[in-house]
């Protein structure tokens, strides 16, 4: 049987082949009269971007599956005469046809060459695809910043497709596509850090309900989602959806600063508009609410809409009942039978629903992240029922969250600090560059109480004798102070790291140190915030007479916004074991003058070598 | 002997997934209320890298992992309910929100059904959610019932 095919299907190849091969040949005679790989299209659509040498490219797709020619990650003319011969080959591959792989590539030349007719083979899986993912409309989201794990301090992006009109509730069913690295999960923490920052995961994009999206980050994560719907049309979104298709287990590398999610969703919009040029604008890192910036920019975003975290919704409950009943959120969680107590029974109906609809949630909170307790299931239950039975009762459209300032309309995440400095009778200047992103003390709008997110702060001394030097390096410094009261009760934490200038023996040392603490945070009063840490320190200052030297500490403060004001205030202790002692007072003046500046005062008293210092500082800052 | 042990082995791993699965084997619909999770650690890194562990999905959900599909509801609509069990079960005792009307959706239930769809689900909350223990896919499966008896919504239960 096969002996007797064989003849048959060369001479089918013979006769095919020329026809398509010529086509093809024509179609690349075409593409070299206009030097069709040098265009915009073409060079977002293999993800190549110029290389140090002018002339030269490099595709950031890390992968040989990507490339249709043996040098086409280098080479965009030689891809694009691959990409024009395997569209021609025999439609018999099917799915693993280039026509099916590389359908935007396919769209797009369709429509700048003459391709003649090409076999069509049939693509299966790329229409198993499109049925499931249609879309009418795109959606930038921002889930935001989470300080309790490193990859997602500074917010993070994805793009959601909505079918259909989007009314309330279908959006649970919409794709979300999300670029991230592929993780081991035996991998710890830290390891995770290293190799994220030096590119040593492999990123995919994934494409998944964005209900389990909404699930991840409202409930488990606890982190509000800001929605930015685009005004992509239907052309474009086709293209994104065409493109997404030739994404799909393709690896790129994945670069925690530069390279991350943020980067190739702008690279997703470029292709999807073509003439966009967002990731030019990102050689250095791709902060996500600075691409949420870019894009708004652009004029893609047309609007704005906030799904607030499990905590939030029910801190806004909270609020919402009168202040004497709260207690009774507690009680009914702990024991629900409570509901038939008197003095609960003797409120209105309307607050009765509330409490038990607060309690509910409370609990549910409350259980976050642990895994199933048949007591809590058994008790989440009892309110549940007592909820559906006072349902009617509720106000019949609960009041809104209110959302507070979005986080597109922060400051800018770069700092330029400019300042003069005295201190023991010394003066100089100091020059400051701090990459990311934001002071406990600084313009507060858009971002969450009590978070300081700095990576990459530079601040350099200009004494008045000419010399310049190092006044500090911070490498990592943040802060993470979470209120706590009757029903939220999170830790406060701190970690730091870097360089810093530490009078030790009568002599300012420049000292490598890392430090991190501990404790707890209350508000005080509609505007106030009081912290105490107990602190660790490990630095190493060649002052001691063994450099390197352990210590431990304790750190406490406040902060206090006064309209354009804010006062951040903090008193610190650290005994080393080699004895020796710190104490510092530390107050900082942040005036906002406008969104993308402020005038910082800061005094700075401390008592570390037998005498005590004082430095007084005023700086002016400007945000990009 | 080595193919006893596997027998047994295999035996042994399906009688667990018949049992903790009403789906059928191997399925994940058995998700009761306030499920919760395992256990923060692993979660940890699970979903907080922005990324995914092992093979990233790209849409395809009409594949069926292994669950019966017999009822109306699409293995892309019985997952939802099951990832979002909770959500779905708050929404049916208040009588609205966002994950019942996703249900709805789901179900191709028209705009004008939709209030009806919620109060259809939100009165009978004992029926379907007769206590705490009870799986994704019986509350899938009452749920249908009660919709094929009523007369403006049985029309989306064929």
């Amino acid at each position: 049987m096969i002996r007797t095919l064989f003849p048959h299907l060369i001479a089918g190849w013979l006769l095919l082949l020329p026809l398509s091969a010529g086509a093809a040949e024509a179609a690349w005679a075409q593409a070299q009269a206009r030097a069709l790989w040098k265009h915009e299209t073409w060079l977002d659509l293999v993800h190549y971007k110029a290389g140090t040498w002018p002339g030269t490219w490099r595709s950031h797709a890390d992968d040989p599956a990507f490339f249709l020619s043996a040098q086409g990650r280098q080479d965009p003319r030689a891809e694009l005469q691959a990409t024009l011969r395997a569209f021609a080959e025999p439609a018999q591959a099917g799915d693993e046809h280039a026509q099916c792989r590389f359908v935007a590539r396919l769209d797009w030349l369709r429509n700048e060459l003459d391709l003649g007719e090409l076999p069509q083979p049939d693509c299966a899986a790329y229409r198993e695809f499109r049925q499931q993912v249609q879309a009418t409309q795109a959606v930038l989201v921002f889930p935001s910043y989470y300080l309790n794990s490193p990859s997602s301090m500074f917010g993070h992006t994805l793009l959601r497709l909505d079918a259909g009109d989007a009314e309330g509730g279908s959006e649970y069913l919409s794709f979300a596509l999300n670029f991230g690295a592929l993780v081991d999960p035996d991998d710890n923490g830290l390891f995770y850090a290293f190799r994220g920052l030096t590119g040593g995961y492999t990123g995919q994009f994934e494409v998944d309900q964005y209900y389990k999206k909404i699930r991840d980050y409202n409930r488990d994560e606890n982190r509000d989602i800001w929605e930015y719907p685009l005004n992509l049309d239907a052309a474009e979104i086709e293209r994104l959806i065409l493109h997404l298709w030739e994404l799909r287990g393709i690896d790129f590398a994945y670069y925690f600063f530069d390279e991350n999610c943020s980067y190739r969703i702008l690279e997703l919009l470029e292709v999807a508009r073509p003439g966009l040029e967002l990731s030019d604008d990102f050689p250095i890192t791709a902060i996500p609410i600075d691409t949420v910036r870019a894009v708004q920019r652009a004029g893609l975003v047309h609007d704005k809409h906030f799904r607030p975290a499990h905590g939030t919704v029910l801190r806004q409950r909270i609020t919402a009942l009168p202040p004497a009943q709260r207690h009774w959120i507690k009680v009914l969680s702990a024991v629900p039978e409570r509901l038939e107590d008197a003095e609960l029974q003797a409120l209105d109906e309307g607050t009765r629903a509330q409490l038990v609809d607060a309690a509910y949630k409370y609990l549910r909170y409350t259980q976050t992240g642990a895994a199933r307790d048949p007591t809590m299931a058994a008790r989440s239950y009892q309110l549940l029922r007592a909820l559906q039975q006072q349902a009617a009762a509720l106000p019949r459209d609960a009041p809104a969250v209110d959302p507070g300032a979005s986080p597109d309309l922060s400051h800018g995440s770069r700092r330029l600090a400019v300042g003069a400095w005295s201190e023991q009778g010394r003066e100089y200047l100091s020059l400051g560059l701090r990459m990311s992103l934001h002071s406990l003390e600084e313009n507060r709008t858009g971002f969450p109480v009590g978070a300081q997110i700095n990576i990459g702060n530079l601040d350099l001394r200009l004494e008045d004798d000419g010399q310049l030097d190092l006044n500090r390096l911070d490498l990592v410094d943040i802060v993470s102070l979470s209120p706590r009261d009757r029903f939220f009760k999170p830790l406060s934490w701190a970690v730091q790291t870097g360089i810093d200038r530490q009078w030790t023996a009568n002599r300012e040392h420049r000292v490598a140190q890392v430090n991190g603490g501990v404790g707890a945070s209350g508000r005080v009063g509609p505007a106030g915030l009081v912290y105490a840490l107990g602190t660790a320190r490990l630095e190493h200052n060649h002052g001691f007479d063994d450099p390197l030297q352990p210590a431990l500490g304790l750190r406490a403060g406040g902060l206090q916004d006064a309209g354009p004001l804010t006062l951040h205030w903090e008193l610190g202790a650290e005994r080393f074991a080699n004895g020796q002692s710190r104490t510092r007072v530390d107050l900082r003046h942040n005036l906002r003058l406008a969104r993308h500046q402020a005038l910082h005062l800061q005094l700075l008293w401390r008592d570390q070598r037998g005498d005590d210092t004082l430095a007084v500082g005023l700086r002016y800052q400007h945000y990009y | 002997m080595k193919r006893l042990v596997i027998t047994a082995a295999m035996l042994a791993v399906s009688t667990t997934a018949f049992a903790e699965a009403p789906g059928g084997p191997n399925c994940g619909w058995g998700n009761m209320l306030f499920k919760g999770q395992s256990g923060i650690v692993p979660h940890f890194l699970a979903s907080t890298t922005n990324g995914t562990s092992g093979n990233a999905t790209f849409g395809m959900t009409s594949g069926t992992n292994g669950c019966s599909v017999d009822g109306t509801l699409t293995y892309g609509g019985k997952a939802m309910v099951n990832n979002m069990f909770d959500e779905f079960s708050a929404d049916v005792a208040v009588g609205q929100g966002e994950a019942l009307n996703a249900v709805a959706v789901a179900y191709g239930v028209d705009k004008q059904d939709r209030e009806a769809f919620a109060t259809l689900a939100h009165q009978n909350f004992a029926t379907l959610f007769p206590n705490e223990n009870v799986t994704a896919d019986e509350v899938v499966s009452r749920l249908e019932a009660l919709m094929k008896a009523d007369a403006r919504l049985g029309k989306y239960i064929i």
